[in-house]
């Protein structure tokens, strides 16, 4: 992980210009083969596409301005001796904090993202703050209502806190052990200097100050969502769903075919619950716990804004090890045989 | 632990292009506009369940929300004053103001909702188990295609409808594997937005089937009788018609759960 340290570079190198038009160009030419060997004519095929991408987009749009401004609020209000007085001495008892500060902040897994970004600009240590990405989107009273109302207080309810609860929390806990912010996250995500810290700002400077601030936010992480749900709409368009289900039964495969799912259809976690439940029959127990555990933390959106925060090893962790960590907690429930 | 302050980091202004800062003042009142156009004219129901009380006052928040900033930024673009971002908020880049005019690009489409084409894979015709639902207290002849799939769910044994009326509308849908007097009567049900959506329907035995238009929505009287519909499907309710009438797509397309 050391390695990242040298690499960092403050503006596009030459390097990154050519991955990513290489990527670009690549995804370019998947869907106009896609497209070419659709049956469906090029207008409905577009027709669709911008039904589906702006469907997803004005949906994820509130909480993306909503993350914007909370930002910019603690950009404007919150200072270091806050951050400081909050957080437990203790950086592991503090990594498990993390993973309940949704509560104090209710965002989703698109509001998440930018309120996280702040924090860690305030000094937030990046394990506290990676426990918070990836349990907030379900760990706060919004969701929760809404897993109630479509489970009631059953077994869904408390798999679906328990494994969100520990694999955050593991997750958070494994970045601890790496004490240098700068090889995990992007320059513009952490500060290297220790500042000063000055007196609070008045209310009106301050809500100015937030203006300015989250206006430029919604441009930074609203590049990478808007990305990630042309991306998200591309699959969906393409990738039929249903193809998806077929050839999920099986204890393990049907807990592997609903985290696909989860991450290709990036369903804001505020309604996921109501989403899963046309699946209740037909899946297994323990792939729907994961769908519900997996896709909050991560999903096609939610990845997008992550590299626009970390670097790009850290976010292969990021997605890779909840990846991991759901899939064995679905198949180890549908080993044991919990049924709701 | 070591904690870093970062608060109050060097103020330096970061001058950004002029023209950079009309875009985005451009962009975010753009965006909120199409927001409140989408609205008034009651197109977000395309997109996204505006049934859902939060869902429909989130997108109205969205509006002014998005004003307010861009207005700002307009105001600031106009009349600039010393602002104080501080150093690490990195640069606006073109690219990102580029992108993010991408939704008013595509808005500029003449707006659909999902229709028969949308249809990637199936319909699905298996009960539905959802728990809260009530279709029970609903009269038959007011049960939508959500409502019957989920009277199937709560019944288990659908035998026990038959010789039940149908009123239902929907579009129509074939798959290959479908004879010629068959068709599908569906809709989209949708929870939060289409990324959520997916197709249901009720099978359908029909004579006048073959000249029913493929997309086309209709409306649909008749019974239910327990059959096979495909080779290989279980047993599930068919709906004989009495009636089946070409009709307008209704004011909301999707079927919201």
């Amino acid at each position: 992980m050391t390695s990242f340290a040298s690499s960092k570079t403050s503006g596009p190198s030459f390097g990154r210009i050519f991955i990513t038009s290489a990527v670009v160009i690549a995804v370019v030419a998947l869907v106009l083969l896609l497209a070419l060997n659709d049956p469906r004519s090029p207008e409905t095929l577009l027709s669709i596409f911008a039904t589906r991408f702006l469907g997803i987009l004005i949906e994820a749009l509130p909480f993306l301005v909503l993350g914007t401004l909370v930002s910019g609020l603690i950009e404007a209000f919150i200072r270091q001796e806050d951050v400081l007085r909050l957080l437990p001495k203790n950086r592991y008892l503090a990594t498990i904090g993390g993973a309940f500060m949704g509560l104090i902040f209710p965002v989703c897994e698109c509001g998440v993202v930018p309120v996280a970004r702040r924090l860690f600009t305030k000094g937030l240590p990046v394990s506290v703050g990676v426990a918070f990405l990836l349990a907030a989107p379900f760990m706060n009273p919004i969701v929760f209502a809404s897993t109630y109302i479509a489970f009631g207080f059953g077994p869904i309810f408390i798999m679906r806190f328990v494994v969100t609860a520990v694999v955050a929390i593991s997750v958070g806990l494994l970045f601890a052990l790496n004490r240098q912010p700068e090889t995990l996250l992007q320059p513009s995500s952490w500060q290297k200097e220790v500042l000063h810290t000055g007196p609070r700002r008045g209310l009106r400077e301050g809500l100015q100050y937030t203006l300015a601030i989250a206006s430029n936010e919604f441009f930074e992480m609203g590049r990478y969502l808007y990305v990630g749900c042309l991306l998200a709409a591309t699959m969906q368009t393409f990738v039929p769903q249903e193809a998806l289900l077929a050839i999920g039964n099986g204890p393990v495969l049907s807990v592997l075919v609903m985290q696909l799912l989860a991450f290709i259809l990036s369903i804001c976690s505020t309604v996921d619950s109501f989403f899963v439940l046309a699946f209740v029959n037909t899946f297994t127990t323990g792939s729907v716990v994961s769908f519900l555990s997996f896709g909050p933390m991560v999903d096609i959106k939610s990845t997008m804004m992550f590299t626009g925060v970390f670097r790009r090893r850290t976010v292969l962790y990021l997605v890779l090890l909840p990846f991991v960590m759901n899939l064995f907690a679905g198949v180890l429930i549908n080993a044991l045989g919990i049924t709701f | 632990m070591e904690i870093r302050d970062y608060t109050q980091q060097a103020n330096i202004g970061i001058k950004q292009n002029s023209w950079q800062n009309w875009l985005k003042s451009l962009v975010l009142l753009g965006t909120g506009l199409y927001m409140l156009v989408l609205l008034l004219t009651g197109n977000i129901g395309h997109y996204v369940n505006v049934a859902n009380p939060s869902i429909q006052w989130l997108s109205w928040l969205v509006v002014p929300l998005l004003l307010s900033l861009g207005g700002w930024s307009l105001w600031r673009t106009v009349k600039p004053a010393p602002t104080t971002i501080p150093a690490n908020q990195s640069r606006l880049t073109t690219t990102a103001l580029v992108i993010c005019t991408l939704p008013l690009i595509l808005g500029l489409l003449p707006s659909r909702p999902l229709g028969a084409d949308a249809v990637n894979g199936g319909v699905n015709i298996a009960p539905l188990g959802l728990t809260s639902a009530s279709s029970g207290d609903i009269a038959p002849e007011d049960r939508t295609v959500l409502d019957w799939l989920r009277e199937f769910g709560r019944l288990g044994d659908p035998t026990v409808l038959n010789g039940e009326t149908v009123d239902v509308i929907g579009f129509v849908y074939r798959e290959l594997d479908m004879a010629d007097d068959q068709f599908m009567v569906a809709r989209f049900t949708m929870s939060c937005c289409v990324a959520d959506a997916y197709a249901i329907g009720l099978p359908v035995i029909y004579d006048g089937a073959p000249d029913l238009a493929e997309g086309g929505w209709v409306h649909i009287q008749g019974t239910l009788q327990v059959g096979t519909f495909r080779p290989g499907d279980d047993p599930l309710p068919i709906i004989l018609p009495t009636l089946v009438e070409p009709t307008e797509e209704p004011d909301t397309a999707y079927l919201y759960s």
